[in-house]
């Protein structure tokens, strides 16, 4: 189990991390999301210890590892961290890089552990092999195996990902998924790829200038978002957020089912429909993707995208109309909150 | 249509001219000196003691004190500038890279200043002035040598060491703090093993430098006859044993390629690149804590002895007529002083010297065309190596243009005597031109101006140069209205540091100079040589001015 309680980290201005109180349970994996600079990594590296949390308390299991600015170094919290440049040490080779840290700790029979790893990533052909002469996937898979070999009970991830291309990311999405249920551990894991934390989840906390927007599982996040920061950032496609004013859509479409709100309504691209009629929006056709069996249709609305799914091979004009469902998703005020 | 190879024309000019210009004149010295009995004086006489074997043994342990010594300095700044959070870290990484500036015979002359003492004749230096003995050890010969070649090449070790540093990704450091490593295991570990082949690569660049240099050794050597390879070179030709002196020019040349080599064979090594793939995070400065201060101050005082004071040092030894008393009865005599019996043993001011206003001229005119020469024939090289590869020519010419760089330019200045000292053919000989001077120093200044070449066509080349060729506009017509457009700075830039390494250079033109084509390095060392040195300060003061004036407009441009 993670457990976090009020932990803030300052640097210089307004707080990076503000505030923030959730816990994990033991096996869990954690995914923090949101775009860049809202704080995730610098969450990361307070859980790893490479940073000192500015107040709050860090629990790993029933151990505080974090108090203030009292911290246990990051070798003492049974944690292994796989960084973002994968930080192989290129003077050592893959068998180097993953020995290395247990001849630190002391560990024995380590070249067990060492053919171990390589064996559970694969890798277990390029032992002598440099970093410089491996390509990115594989080194990936080295950094994985560095982090697994001293059998961490917490594993932590800073978007591993992001730089691999297009393919190898789906492989190595399922390799962290199963490298997951193998060790049983506790993962938390830092993207801003929306689809990774949905796919590799059990709890995301969706993060914004510091703060954490939303606790939920990818579902409930999908179900119920609980701001409108929330709504446009999962989903595929993400939800439309329309503006709406005094209970008018676009402050020309009065609809009671918008109860008078000023701010955002949210329809999913399932709920509209490409039909006209009094409640309906008019815009002019943008793009057409054809996704899955079915075409994704934008159009543009008065300056905003809205994005619609239709059955495929649904006729296109340049101008559409968008039929609205009976309600919204969720409506939001003015500030991204949402209103019951 | 059939159309020939295009880009063969071209490549086969830029050859050409890089055989006539750097691959003749070695082919010369080699054959001249195949089979000849000189070999076996050289290396196995009774004169090859003193002739080869004894500069050699000087030679090396010179080479090897200038690099654990440039290393040492160049590394610990290099750490200093990137990895700490040392107090003016951009200043101090400012000042390091300036010594290179300086020519290696003003801190040469700087030296002799502080420490001449009166073992070899004339006047004495400040320290001696001040009532202080200066041994003969720290006066001249070997440490002074060293202390000075140090001094101008640790900037060379700072550069790479540095550069190397600070691509040391901080996650590196951080993944091995996740391990739970100390950070001493770190430091030798992690951080030690990645920077390593910048050391080594840096230590054999201050090696290569230190056998190759001449000013140096000559000015502080010399006088106790202690002989390195080149100034043994330029002896043995400066009294007419030319088979001998190209003979000891190929051994300098393979001492100095075979560290060169290794130098540049480590730089691009599998394991050279400390960053793998993507961006890590910055590193976090190291906190010195209570040695901020002191080590700020370390830094700070490396930078001044090295750049400031050789300068200031030589100005003021231009006005002061005993150097040991450097700072009473300044005088404008040096600089513009009539001939007076009674003063300066009747030597008259340099403004005087009828020969000044030639070398000026001539230094300036040989600066100036070299620089444009050899950015052009540098562009058309870069040019040539981007376009289509030519079995065997493109690979030679690249080999070729690289090649300058391996060669001492002493060894180099004797290539060049042994094949345009001579008429080849209908062509008369070259000996006592400017244009003699002049295609060796465009040789010697090549490698740097294909590099400069090829960054800029790197730069410009593909989408843009291809969006052209859609237009249909040809080869000359692009290189006009799109590359050399777009190339200008860079170029002007690259090209003014040329002239800065033409006009400093003196191991090239010391043994081409003639009394009719006199440039400033050698009129400086000439003056010193007959100890003037007042009159050698005011010449290399004229150099440090050009210099310093086109490094900074090279500076703005870019």
């Amino acid at each position: 189990m993670i457990s976090l309680t009020k932990l803030t980290k300052t640097f210089n201005g307004p707080p990076a991390v503000d505030d923030v109180t959730l816990s994990v349970p033991e096996g869990g994996f954690l995914v923090l999301l949101g775009p860049s600079g809202c704080g995730k990594s610098t969450m990361l590296r307070m859980l790893a210890g490479l940073e000192t949390p500015t107040s709050g308390t860090i629990r790993f299991g029933d151990t505080v590892v974090a108090d203030g600015a009292r911290i246990t170094p990051p070798d003492k919290r049974d944690a292994g961290l796989v960084f973002q440049s994968y930080a192989l040490w290129p003077h050592m080779t893959v068998a180097g890089n993953v020995d290395w840290p247990l001849k630190v700790a002391g560990t024995p029979n380590r070249a067990g552990r060492v053919a171990e790893a390589l064996k559970m990533m694969g890798i277990a052909d390029l032992a002598h092999r440099y970093p410089g002469e491996i390509s990115g996937g594989q080194q990936q898979r080295v950094a994985l195996a560095r982090m697994i070999a001293p059998r961490p009970k917490f594993l932590l991830f800073d978007e591993p990902l992001s730089n691999l291309d297009a393919t190898l990311r789906v492989e190595m999405r399922h390799e962290l998924s199963r490298l997951h249920k193998t060790t049983g551990a506790t993962a938390v894991y830092v993207t801003h790829d929306q689809i990774e934390a949905m796919t590799l989840a059990t709890h995301v906390a969706v993060m914004n200038r510091g703060r954490v927007e939303q606790f939920a599982s990818p579902l409930d996040l999908l179900a119920k978002p609980a701001t409108a920061f929330v709504a446009r950032f999962v989903g595929t496609p993400p939800a439309n957020l329309i503006p709406i004013r005094d209970g008018a859509w676009l402050a020309r479409l009065p609809d009671a089912a918008l109860r008078g709100a000023t701010g955002h309504a949210m329809v999913r691209a399932e709920d509209l429909t490409l039909a006209t009629g009094p409640r309906s929006l008019s815009a002019e056709l943008m793009e057409a993707i054809p996704m899955a069996g079915q075409l994704l249709v934008t159009g543009a609305v008065g300056g905003h995208r809205i994005t619609c799914v239709a059955p495929a091979g649904t006729p296109l004009t340049r101008d559409l109309h968008f039929a609205l469902p009976d309600a919204p998703g969720a409506i939001f005020d003015i500030e991204g909150n949402p209103i019951r | 249509m059939m159309r020939s190879i295009p880009g063969a024309g071209l490549t086969c000019a830029v050859l050409s001219i890089l055989i006539v210009l750097v691959a003749a004149p070695l082919a010369t010295i080699a054959i001249d000196t195949f089979g000849s009995p000189a070999w076996a004086e050289v290396l196995n006489s009774r004169l090859s003691r003193n002739l080869f074997w004894k500069p050699l043994g000087t030679t090396l342990l010179l080479g090897t004190g200038v690099a654990f010594g440039c290393v040492l300095i160049g590394g610990f700044l290099a750490w200093l500038v990137t990895m700490t959070d040392v107090p003016f870290r951009r200043s101090i990484g400012f000042m390091a890279t300036l010594p290179f500036m300086i020519p290696s015979f003003a801190t040469a002359l700087a030296w002799g200043t502080l420490f001449r003492n009166s073992r070899a004749g004339g006047s004495t230096g400040l320290l001696e002035g001040l009532g202080l003995g200066v041994p003969d050890w720290l006066a001249w010969g070997l440490v002074p040598t060293t202390l000075v070649l140090i001094a101008h090449y640790y900037a060379l070790a700072f550069t790479v060491i540095s550069a190397s540093l600070s691509s040391v990704n901080g996650d590196l450091v951080e993944a091995a703090q996740m391990s739970g490593a100390s950070r001493r295991r770190i430091l030798f570990g992690i951080i030690l093993p990645v920077v390593m082949p910048a050391m080594l690569a840096g230590g054999s660049l201050a090696f290569a430098g230190a056998v190759s240099n001449f000013a140096a050794p000559a000015l502080l050597g010399l006088p106790v006859r202690m002989q390195t390879l080149s100034t043994r070179l330029f002896g043995m030709i400066e009294i007419g044993q030319t088979e001998r002196g190209y003979i000891l020019a190929f051994l300098l040349i393979l001492v100095s390629a075979l560290f060169l080599g290794a130098g540049n064979r480590i730089l691009s090594g599998r394991r050279s690149f400390a960053t793998i793939t993507g961006k890590g995070t910055r590193n976090k400065p190291q906190a010195l804590g209570a040695a901020r201060i002191p080590l700020c101050a370390l830094a700070l005082a490396i930078c001044f002895v090295t750049t400031v004071l050789p300068i200031v040092l030589l100005v003021s030894a231009s006005f002061a007529p005993m150097s040991s008393a450097l700072f009473s009865d300044w005088t404008l005599h040096f600089w513009v002083g009539a001939a007076d019996p009674a003063f300066a043993r009747g030597q008259a001011g340099v403004f005087r010297n009828p020969q000044l206003m030639t070398a000026l001229w001539m230094t300036l005119g040989l600066g100036a065309c070299v620089a444009l020469t050899a950015t052009v024939i540098g562009l058309l090289a870069a040019v040539a190596l981007n376009g289509r590869r030519i079995p065997v020519l493109t690979e030679l010419t690249a080999q070729l243009g690289f090649l300058p760089m391996l060669l001492p330019g002493i060894a180099f200045g004797a290539a060049y005597i042994a094949l345009y000292g001579a008429p080849i053919g209908p062509f008369p000989a070259l000996y006592g031109t400017p244009l003699l001077l002049g295609l060796a120093l465009t040789a010697a200044t090549l490698p740097f101006a294909v590099q400069t070449g090829r960054a800029t066509v790197a730069q410009i080349s593909g989408d843009v140069e291809e969006a052209a060729r859609m237009t249909g506009a040809g080869f000359f017509r692009r290189l006009g209205a799109i590359t050399l457009p777009l190339a200008r700075r860079g170029m002007i830039a690259g090209g003014l540091l040329t002239f800065v390494s033409v006009i400093g250079d003196l191991a090239i033109v010391v043994l081409l100079y003639t009394p009719s084509t006199p440039v400033l390095s050698v009129l400086s060392y000439r003056y010193a040589s007959d100890g003037f040195h007042q009159f050698a300060n005011a010449v290399t003061i004229l150099i440090l001015v050009l210099s310093v004036a086109a490094t900074l407009i090279a500076r703005r441009t870019r």
